[in-house]
C-alpha cells in the first residue's frame, strides 16, 4: 500500500510537467496555422462531410442522422489512434531527456494520450455543430458523456503504456501496429451498421472489440437517447481496467531496462 | 563525523552490447540465427564505491568512456545498479546537459516553465522565480522567440539558470560549461561557487583538471568503470595528470616506432652536440612531430652546462653556470623544466689576505679607502686616474689604469688578468678590457639582470626533460657516426667547432681554455661564497668555485673547483673564443663555406664561434629552431 501511495505522491508531484506537457503538444500541433484550434473542430467535420457523400448512398436508408452516426464512431476511434500512437513514441521519442535527468517514464506516456484527450474534446465541437444542423435532438442521457469518455481515455492509456514498452526494444512494431488499426477500423461499426455483418462476426464483434462499446455506448447516449444496456456499460469499465493492468504491468516490469535501449 | 548524503557500494553497471543493437524484428532474426545474441556483457562500472558528505565538492576524472557520466546517470536515478547499492538523501539538480527537456520549437519563455517542470518544479515556483531566471541567462528581447534561433551558448545560459535557481542539495554538473562566452563561464563557476559555500554537495565531472582542483575538494578517477583513486582533489588530480602524460608518451613512442619503420629508420635531424643548444632545437623539433638523434662525444648530456651529483651536491663540471637574463620569454621557458632558487651572484676577490666585494661597488671602495661616499669614492678615482695622465693607452695596463685608477687596477685587476691570459698585462692588447663598470652603490649583485637563480637539482636535469623522448647516442663522434650511418638522417644540426667541421682546412680558431682541479674536502664549509676570486698573480688559480653555495647546501662535505687559466692547443677543450680581428676573419671565411652546405646547420657557442650566455644559447636555439620548423616559437 505503501508503494501505492508513493506512486500517487509522484504522479502528483509532476503533474506540472503533464501540464506543460499535453500544453506543449497542443501548441505545437496548430502554431503557424491561420486557423489554429479551430482545426480541430474544422477537420473532423471535412472528413466526416467526405465520408458521408462517399457512403451515404451505401448506408443511409439505414441509419438515422447518418452524419452524427459516423462522426461519433469516427471521433472515437480516431483519438484512439491517434492517442495510442502517440504514446507508442513516446518513452523513445524523449530518448534524449530520459538519458539525462531523472523522470518517471510513464508521465510522457500519460501526458500524450492526455494531450489527445484534450485534442478530442475540441474536436466534440464538431459534433455538436453537426447535431445543431441536423436538428439533432439533445437527450438528458448525454450527461453520461464524461464517464464514456473516461473510459476509453483509461483504455487508451492502457494500450499505450503496452505499446510504448514494446516500442523501445522492437521499433517494428509501429508497422505491425499500423495494420492492426485497419483491421481493427473496419471490424469496428463507425460508418456501417453492425447488423450489415454476417452473424458470427457480430457476436465476436461484440464480446471482443472494446471499441464497440465505447462507440456503442455513445451512440446510445447521444443519438438514440436512451442509457447503455448494462452488458456494454459494464463491459466497457472492465475493458478498460483490464487494459490498465496489462499495460502498466508491462510497462512497469520493463522500464528500468529501457535507458539501454533508448 | 556527519551522515553521507550520497552512498554507492558495490556498484556494478552492466550493458549488453548485443542488445543494444538490436531493434527490430529483422535484425533479432538474423542475430538469433546466427547465434550473437548471447551475450557480450560489458561492464560500464566494477565495484565502484563513493561516499559523500554534505557540502564536498567531487570531480570525476578519468577519460573518455571510463564511466564517469554512468555513475552519475545511476546516481540520478536514471539507470537502475546491476549489483550493489545507490542511496542519495538529498534533492539532486542534474546538470548532465543544459537544457535537456527544451523543445526547440517553443519559445524561450515556453521552455523555462516546461524545464522547470522537467526538473519537478510547480508551476507557482517556476513564475515566482521567472524573473531572476530571466535576467540571469540575459535573455531579455530574445524571450519570447523560439529557442531553435537561439545560439548553443544561448541556450546553456538559459539551461544553466533554470537549473540552478534552487538550491538544490546535490548538484550534478556534467561537462556542460564549455560551451557559453567567457563571462557566462566567470557567471556560472561564481554561482556554482557560491553554491558550494552555501552547502551544496557537487558532483563535477570535467576534462579540465585546473578547475577541477579549484572547485573540488575530492576526487574520483575511474578507468574503464574502475576507481584508481578516490580521494583528495589535488593528490588524484596530480597522479591522474601524471598517468595521462605517461600514456601520451608511451603512445608518441609507439608511433614513432611505426614511422621509423616505414621510413627506414631514417631521422629528420641529427643534433651533434647534447648541450644546451642541441638539446633545446632537438626539444621544439620532436614537439613539432620531427624524429631527431642527438649525439655527443662526451659520455654525458648537457654539454658545458652539466652538473654532476657528488654525494648529493650538484657538481658544476665546466665552471661555474648561473643563470640569469633579462628576456622574461626565455625565463619562462626554462622554468619550464625547473624551478629556479633565489641564488644571486656575489663573488668576493681575495688579493694577498685582504677580501673584497665583486663587482667593483661601493662595498668595495670602502673597504680599499675606507670611504663612505660615492662623492668620495669618484673624486679619488678621478685623482688616481689624473695622476697618471694616460692619453693614448698603448696596452692593456694603461687602458684599465686609465678606467680605474691604480688601486683597483693593481689590487683586483691586474693579476687576474694576467693569470688568465698567461703573460703580462703590459703585453696584452687594450682592446681586450674596453670598460670596467664601477658601480657607486652599495650593491653585490653581479648581473644587471631582471632573472636570476640556479635550477634546483642542477642543470643536467632540465637537459634529460628536453631531451625526454629523443633518441640520444652518448660516446658518439660525428664523423665516425656519419661513416656508419650515412643515409640515416636528412639534416644535421652541429653544434661543435666549425673549423673541426672543415676538417681545419682553412686552420684553427682559437680559444681561451680553463682546467679545473676539483677535490672534496671533509669539512662543511670552505670558503663562504659559491665564488671567491684570487687576485694576486703568486695564487696560481683565478678562482675558486665552491659548489654548494649554489643552492645553499647544508651537506657534511664540500667539493671545491679551484679553476686555472691554460694556453689553448689543438685538441684541448674549447670554452671561450678568442674575438679578436684573426680569428674572426678565419671564422668568416668557415661561414663562407658553411653556406655550401644546405642540409648543415651550425649553431651554438662553437659553431657560430660566439661566446653565448646560456639565456643567449636558448634564444639562438629557439630562433634557429623556429627558422627551420617554420614557426614561432618564442
Amino acid at each position: 500500500m505503501n508503494t501505492f501511495r508513493y506512486r500517487i505522491r509522484t504522479l502528483y508531484q509532476y503533474k506540472d510537467l503533464i501540464k506543460e506537457l499535453v500544453s506543449r503538444d497542443i501548441k505545437l500541433k496548430y502554431r503557424r496555422s491561420f486557423l489554429g484550434y479551430v482545426w480541430s473542430v474544422l477537420n473532423p467535420l471535412l472528413i466526416m462531410i467526405v465520408m458521408t457523400v462517399v457512403f451515404s448512398a451505401m448506408f443511409n436508408r439505414n441509419i438515422e442522422n447518418y452524419p452524427v452516426y459516423l462522426l461519433i464512431g469516427r471521433s472515437l476511434y480516431d483519438f484512439m489512434t491517434a492517442s495510442t500512437n502517440g504514446a507508442m513514441g513516446s518513452v523513445t521519442g524523449n530518448a534524449s531527456l530520459l538519458k539525462k535527468t531523472y523522470i518517471p517514464k510513464y508521465i510522457f506516456t500519460l501526458s500524450k494520450v492526455t494531450s489527445c484527450l484534450v485534442d478530442f474534446v475540441f474536436s466534440l465541437g464538431a459534433l455538436l455543430i453537426v447535431m445543431i444542423v441536423t436538428r439533432s435532438p439533445f437527450h438528458v442521457e448525454m450527461l453520461l458523456l464524461p464517464l464514456i469518455i473516461l473510459q476509453i481515455y483509461i483504455f487508451c492509456c492502457g494500450l499505450g503504456f503496452l505499446l510504448a514498452q514494446f516500442h523501445v526494444f522492437f521499433r517494428d512494431i509501429r508497422y505491425i501496429y499500423k495494420a492492426i488499426t485497419t483491421a481493427w477500423m473496419y471490424l469496428t461499426p463507425i460508418f456501417y451498421p453492425l447488423e450489415r455483418l454476417p452473424g458470427v462476426l457480430q457476436l465476436l464483434i461484440k464480446a471482443f472489440n472494446p471499441m464497440y462499446y465505447y462507440v456503442a455506448q455513445f451512440r446510445d447516449v447521444a443519438l438514440y437517447g436512451h442509457m447503455p444496456g448494462p452488458r456494454i456499460f459494464w463491459g466497457g469499465w472492465i475493458w478498460a481496467f483490464l487494459m490498465l493492468l496489462i499495460g502498466l504491468w508491462a510497462f512497469q516490469r520493463n522500464k528500468d531496462r529501457f535507458i539501454l535501449y533508448i | 563525523m556527519g551522515k553521507n548524503i550520497i552512498d554507492v557500494d558495490h556498484l556494478s553497471i552492466r550493458f549488453n552490447l548485443a542488445n543494444q543493437k538490436v531493434n527490430n524484428l529483422k535484425e533479432y532474426a538474423i542475430k538469433l540465427a546466427k547465434h550473437e545474441l548471447m551475450f557480450q556483457e560489458f561492464f560500464a562500472l566494477k565495484d565502484v564505491n563513493l561516499h559523500v558528505k554534505p557540502g564536498e565538492a567531487w570531480g570525476l576524472i578519468g577519460t573518455n568512456g571510463s564511466g564517469k557520466s554512468t555513475l552519475l546517470k545511476t546516481i540520478t536515478g536514471i539507470l537502475k545498479p546491476y549489483q550493489g547499492t545507490v542511496a542519495v538523501r538529498g534533492k539532486i539538480a542534474p546538470m548532465i546537459e543544459l537544457g535537456a527537456g527544451f523543445d526547440m520549437e517553443l519559445t524561450a519563455r515556453e521552455n523555462i516553465f516546461l524545464n522547470g517542470a522537467v526538473l519537478g518544479h510547480s508551476n507557482e515556483f517556476m513564475e515566482e522565480h521567472f524573473e531572476d531566471i530571466v535576467e540571469f541567462a540575459g535573455l531579455g528581447k530574445f524571450l519570447d522567440s523560439p529557442i531553435k534561433n537561439f545560439s548553443s551558448g544561448m541556450k546553456a545560459r538559459l539551461g544553466f539558470s533554470v537549473a540552478t535557481m534552487v538550491d538544490p542539495e546535490i548538484l550534478i554538473v556534467d561537462e556542460v560549461l564549455s560551451v557559453g562566452d567567457y563571462q557566462f563561464r566567470k557567471k556560472c563557476n561564481e554561482r556554482m561557487e557560491e553554491m558550494l559555500s552555501g552547502g551544496t554537495t557537487l558532483l563535477y565531472v570535467s576534462h579540465n583538471i585546473d578547475s577541477v582542483k579549484k572547485l573540488c575538494t575530492h576526487a574520483l578517477w575511474l578507468d574503464h568503470g574502475e576507481v584508481i583513486m578516490s580521494g583528495d582533489a589535488q593528490e588524484v588530480c596530480d597522479s591522474y595528470s601524471t598517468r595521462q602524460e605517461q600514456i601520451f608518451k608511451i603512445e608518441r613512442k609507439e608511433k614513432e616506432v611505426k614511422k621509423a619503420q616505414q621510413t627506414g629508420n631514417r631521422y629528420d635531424y641529427l643534433v651533434v652536440g647534447a648541450g644546451l643548444f642541441g638539446a633545446v632545437f632537438a626539444h621544439e623539433a620532436y614537439r613539432a612531430g620531427k624524429r631527431c638523434l642527438v649525439i655527443d662525444k662526451r659520455d654525458h648530456i648537457g654539454g658545458n652546462v652539466y652538473t654532476e651529483n657528488v654525494h648529493d651536491i650538484n657538481v658544476h663540471r665546466y665552471g661555474a653556470h648561473i643563470f640569469h637574463t633579462g628576456n622574461r620569454a626565455i625565463w619562462n621557458y626554462i622554468n619550464q623544466f625547473s624551478e629556479f632558487n633565489n641564488y644571486i651572484n656575489s663573488p668576493v676577490a681575495v688579493y694577498k689576505d685582504e677580501l673584497y666585494n665583486l663587482p667593483f661597488n661601493m662595498n668595495t671602495f670602502s673597504k680599499l679607502w675606507g670611504l663612505r661616499t660615492p662623492q668620495e669614492v669618484k673624486a679619488k678615482i678621478a685623482e688616481q686616474i689624473k695622476e697618471l695622465n694616460i692619453t693614448e693607452p698603448r696596452n692593456l695596463e694603461e687602458q684599465a689604469l686609465s678606467l680605474v685608477g691604480k688601486d683597483v687596477y693593481e689590487k683586483l685587476v691586474k693579476g687576474y688578468t694576467e693569470k688568465q691570459w698567461g703573460r703580462d698585462c703590459k703585453d696584452l692588447p687594450s682592446f681586450i678590457i674596453k670598460r670596467l663598470p664601477l658601480r657607486f652603490t652599495y650593491d653585490n649583485n653581479y648581473f644587471n639582470d631582471r632573472y636570476q637563480g640556479i635550477p634546483q637539482g642542477g642543470y643536467t636535469q632540465i637537459i634529460q626533460k628536453l631531451l625526454d623522448g629523443i633518441d640520444v647516442e652518448l660516446n658518439t663522434d660525428y664523423e665516425t657516426y656519419v661513416k656508419e650511418h650515412p643515409d640515416s638522417f636528412d639534416k644535421v644540426l652541429y653544434t661543435g667547432p666549425i673549423d673541426e667541421y672543415f676538417q681545419y682546412s682553412l686552420g684553427h680558431l682559437e680559444y681561451r681554455s680553463v682546467r679545473f682541479e676539483t677535490e672534496e674536502l671533509d669539512m662543511e664549509n670552505y670558503q663562504g661564497n659559491a665564488v671567491v676570486n684570487y687576485t694576486d698573480r703568486e695564487v696560481p688559480y683565478t678562482r675558486i668555485i665552491e659548489h654548494k653555495h649554489f643552492e645553499f647546501g647544508t651537506q657534511p662535505t664540500t667539493i671545491i673547483s679551484r679553476e686555472y687559466s691554460a694556453e689553448w692547443k689543438p685538441g684541448m677543450e674549447p670554452y671561450y673564443p678568442v674575438n679578436d680581428e684573426k680569428n674572426n676573419e678565419l671564422f668568416a671565411k668557415y661561414r663562407e663555406l658553411a653556406e655550401k652546405e644546405p642540409k648543415v646547420i651550425f649553431g651554438g657557442r662553437l659553431g657560430n664561434y660566439k661566446y653565448y650566455n646560456m639565456d643567449q644559447v636558448i634564444e639562438a636555439a629557439l630562433e634557429t629552431a623556429g627558422n627551420e620548423l617554420k614557426r614561432k616559437l618564442l
